[in-house]
């Protein structure tokens, strides 16, 4: 702990990943037939996640038992009260996906909002902004502004019209094994007071045994990361997340084009940007991703979106409108050599975001999560119907992705991302040279660690905050408000908090959550301040699942309540 | 027990309300729709009647737009046996021609008892029990927060104001439900998968006209910011002035 400064005034150095408890593998992987559940229900597959990836994947397998004339019984779970509830993306969509998915629908019966029909890449300075020529991986003519709240909405209707079952305000707690295999999950109880007792709306949790498990849980997925350590699956380059903060506003100035901007108000050494998007010329979605490898222990991306609002290429927009909704969310953005070795085993196949399908310098994900959910939903289909869903069979999905776009497109940007970890400007040219050489410069694989292994810079008020006006710029409490997170008070922590975590770590942790769940509390007089842990605020974003705290499965329908994220 | 439970479809009770462009209207673009909360005690309560019953039937009837289905469905996955929906093209303002269309299904059906929840929160009409009640000519007893069924006769306790009164009658029956009746269950697994192969049985239907007609919606006026009127005793003059000039609450 020498290492960590004694809190708000003193520098000190914080390295995350030493106050990091591990994994709780002990709950998330469970011997099937463990005591403890109520129900039990057998289905064919069972998909974790009612997002793109997922409802995609039971989209394609009902279109391919309807095809076959076979029944087959698919559940999907969702840990949201209602469909689209915990999804939220920029987002600008490339439709590719969509119409494999739907071959006999146009592009206008998808639920995309617009075309992107003018789009312009700026570098900010903290009063001006300069436009740049848009980088080749960035040019979006052809793909379409949309809500994944929505898109994921249409989906889940288009699923169930196929009789796909969906089981939403239901998260999966634990992976049911049996050997090296996936035999289903276990779903997580609800009715707990806050010290685990069971209230009048108790339910004891269910048992959802299946031939095939999917797991599409979206970003830093808990039953993937499990599954990976548990089967020791690797890859070339670990995991690394950004951390995206959005709001949508409701405008008095139109908005014709979608804006990306790079520069302020991040420091040089971190990796990031922001989007502006118009969902409808008066509504605008609006948000600040910032990489999880940053050095700054007092960055906070909250604080970052609501200064960079300030910026005259913001405030002319937003002033006088009202910002509606407001959000947060973790992003894969390790790429190509970050993806498992495999995402397929027995009994198993993992999806989308869950297993790493993000291609940073495109902003894209939606499209390979719907992809993968096809791709799995084929080999799948193959399995069951050769009665053999054992690990060699099932690996025919990493085929199919190996050998689409996707891999492809991820393979063309691997070190571009990667890059950047030497700063903003050096990194800029690397990728430059990478977009040039399309990908061969600089040929090897850049090697990079884990986000909690980078070692953090307590310096005394590093960041000038800004006291939130409420009207332009928002407080983490109005934010969450915002969010539709009516969690109730009463609930069981969910959040797994590493030992003693010095006052350096605490206020670390304060910035690193947008949703204000840690807290720095006065100690005692004379005493160094304490972690202050808020449960019921988490909107579910995993940033310190990657950082510091792990995140749990929780009561189903906690959480944010997002329409149109 | 034949139990019917009348259930309404209804925005969230967290939506943030918009109004149309016509001025009366509630501006439905990406409102969650959800089971009437005062609905949900009494489709609770039905559930509960018939399991200690050990036998008997619990129906939904709603009366709505084809939307209204899933919000069948989930009284279904509750563990009601079956649901009607009386389908319109939307929802009626007027009660009356409401509780006409939920009279004419409930007349030759025989329940024992027929549920409401004492209002929709959308509307807050507090109508159309009490008036199913009288076009089928039975008692009605309004806000029940406790239920008691036996030997064919009820007993209800209503909360009124400053103490509680009891109330027994006969069955057949209309009850209105209140808060504090019961905790509703949640759907189980089970019941979801089970709601998809229950009967929906769906009749279009077309309310008369009716004699209310909705002229405007208007939001609340938004709330002023705070004011700090001074600090110590000296404050206090001014904000007993204030309060009697300004607010006109003394």
């Amino acid at each position: 702990m020498g290492d960590a400064g004694n809190g708000k005034g003193e520098t000190g150095k914080v390295v995350p990943a030493r106050y990091q408890p591990p994994l709780p593998l002990d709950k998330l992987l469970l011997p099937v037939g463990a005591s403890g559940a109520g129900d039990r229900m057998e289905l064919d597959v069972v998909i974790v996640g009612a997002g793109p990836a997922g409802l995609a994947c039971a989209i394609e397998l009902a279109h391919l038992a309807q095809r076959e004339r076979t029944d087959l019984n698919i559940g999907v779970l969702e840990k949201a009260e209602a469909l689209g509830e915990h999804s939220l993306s920029g987002a600008v969509v490339n439709p590719r996906a969509f119409r494999e998915l739907f071959p006999d629908l146009e592009d206008a019966d998808f639920p995309f909002r617009g075309p992107v029909e003018k789009e312009r890449v700026a570098l900010l300075t903290a009063r001006r902004a300069f436009t740049l020529p848009t980088p080749p991986t960035m040019q979006n003519a052809g793909n379409y502004v949309a809500s994944l709240c929505e898109i994921v909405r249409w989906l889940g209707e288009k699923a169930e019209a196929l009789g796909v079952n969906l089981f939403t305000g239901f998260p999966a707690a634990s992976l049911l094994t049996q050997g090296s295999r996936v035999a289903g999950v276990r779903t997580a109880p609800t009715g707990l007071d806050r010290d685990g007792q069971p209230l009048a709306t108790h339910q004891s949790p269910n048992d959802i045994v299946a031939q095939v498990t999917v797991l599409a849980e979206g970003t830093r997925g808990m039953l993937a990361q499990a599954y990976l350590e548990w089967q020791r699956v690797a890859a070339e380059n670990p995991q690394i997340f950004a951390l995206g903060v959005k709001e949508i506003w409701e405008t008095k100035q139109p908005l014709d084009s979608i804006v990306h901007t790079l520069g302020w108000p991040l420091p040089r050494d971190a990796f990031g940007g922001s989007f502006m998007y118009p969902l409808e010329p008066r509504l605008v979605a609006l948000g600040l991703v910032v990489g999880l490898d940053y050095r700054d222990a007092t960055l906070d991306v909250h604080a970052l979106l609501q200064l960079m609002k300030l910026h005259p290429l913001f405030r002319r927009r937003l002033e006088g409108g009202e910002m509606v909704e407001w959000g947060a969310k973790t992003i894969p953005e390790g790429g190509y050599y970050s993806v498992p070795a495999r995402r397929s085993g027995e009994g198993v196949a993992i999806l989308g975001d869950s297993a790493g399908l993000v291609d940073v310098p495109s902003l894209k994900g939606i499209h390979y999560a719907i992809q993968s959910g096809m791709f799995a939903a084929r080999a799948i289909f193959g399995a069951l119907t050769a009665r053999d869903t054992s690990a060699t069979r099932l690996a025919e999905y990493d085929r199919l992705v190996n050998e689409s776009f996707i891999m492809k497109d991820l393979y063309r940007t691997r070190n571009m991302r990667l890059a950047f970890k030497d700063g903003f400007f050096v990194g800029g040219a690397k990728a430059a040279l990478m977009s040039l050489t399309a990908g061969r410069f600089p040929g090897r694989k850049i090697t990079v660690g884990r986000d909690a292994d980078v070692d953090r810079t307590l310096t005394p008020v590093a960041s000038p905050g800004i006291t939130p006006d409420g009207r332009l710029t928002f407080s983490k409490l109005d934010a969450v408000f915002k969010s539709g997170n009516a969690t109730r008070d009463t609930i069981p922590t969910h959040l797994v908090v590493g030992p003693d975590i010095p006052a350096a770590v605490a206020e670390f942790y304060s910035h690193v959550c947008p949703a204000g769940v840690y807290e720095l509390a006065a100690g005692a007089q004379h005493a160094a301040p304490l972690l202050r842990v808020n449960p019921p605020n988490c909107v579910d974003c995993k940033a310190t699942d990657v950082l510091g705290p792990r995140w749990t499965p929780r009561e189903g329908g906690s959480g944010p309540k997002y329409k149109r994220m | 027990m034949k139990i019917a439970v009348c259930i309404k479809r209804v925005p969230d009770s967290e939506t943030r309300v918009k109004i149309a462009a016509d001025g009366k209207s509630l501006d439905e673009a990406g409102v969650k729709f959800i089971l009437n909360p005062y609905d949900e005690f009494a489709v609770e309560e039905g559930l509960r009647l018939k399991e200690k019953a050990g036998t008997g039937e619990v129906v939904v009837i709603a009366l709505g737009p084809p939307a209204a289905q899933e919000t069948i469905r989930t009284a279904l996955a509750m563990g009601v046996d079956r649901g009607v929906l009386l389908q319109t093209p939307g929802l009626h303002p007027d009660g009356l021609e409401t509780a006409k269309a939920l009279a004419g299904e409930l007349k030759d059906a025989a329940f024992d008892l027929v549920l409401f929840g004492k209002m929709a929160i959308d509307d807050y009409n507090h109508q159309v029990g009490p008036m199913v009640a009288e076009l089928l000519d039975l008692p009605c007893v309004t806000t029940v927060a406790h239920l008691e069924i036996a030997g064919g006769k009820g007993t209800a306790e209503r909360e009124i104001e400053g103490g509680v009164e009891v109330v027994e009658f006969p069955l057949p029956a209309v009850l209105t439900t209140d808060k504090g009746l019961n905790e509703p269950r949640y759907p189980a697994l089970k019941g979801i998968m089970a709601a998809k192969k229950k009967p929906l049985d769906i009749k279009p239907t077309a309310p008369g006209p009716g004699a209310l007609e909705i002229l405007s919606l208007t939001l609340p006026p938004e709330r002023q910011a705070g004011k700090i009127v001074g600090e110590g005793s000296a404050a206090v003059t001014e904000l007993v002035r204030l309060l009697r000039e300004e607010a006109k609450v003394l």
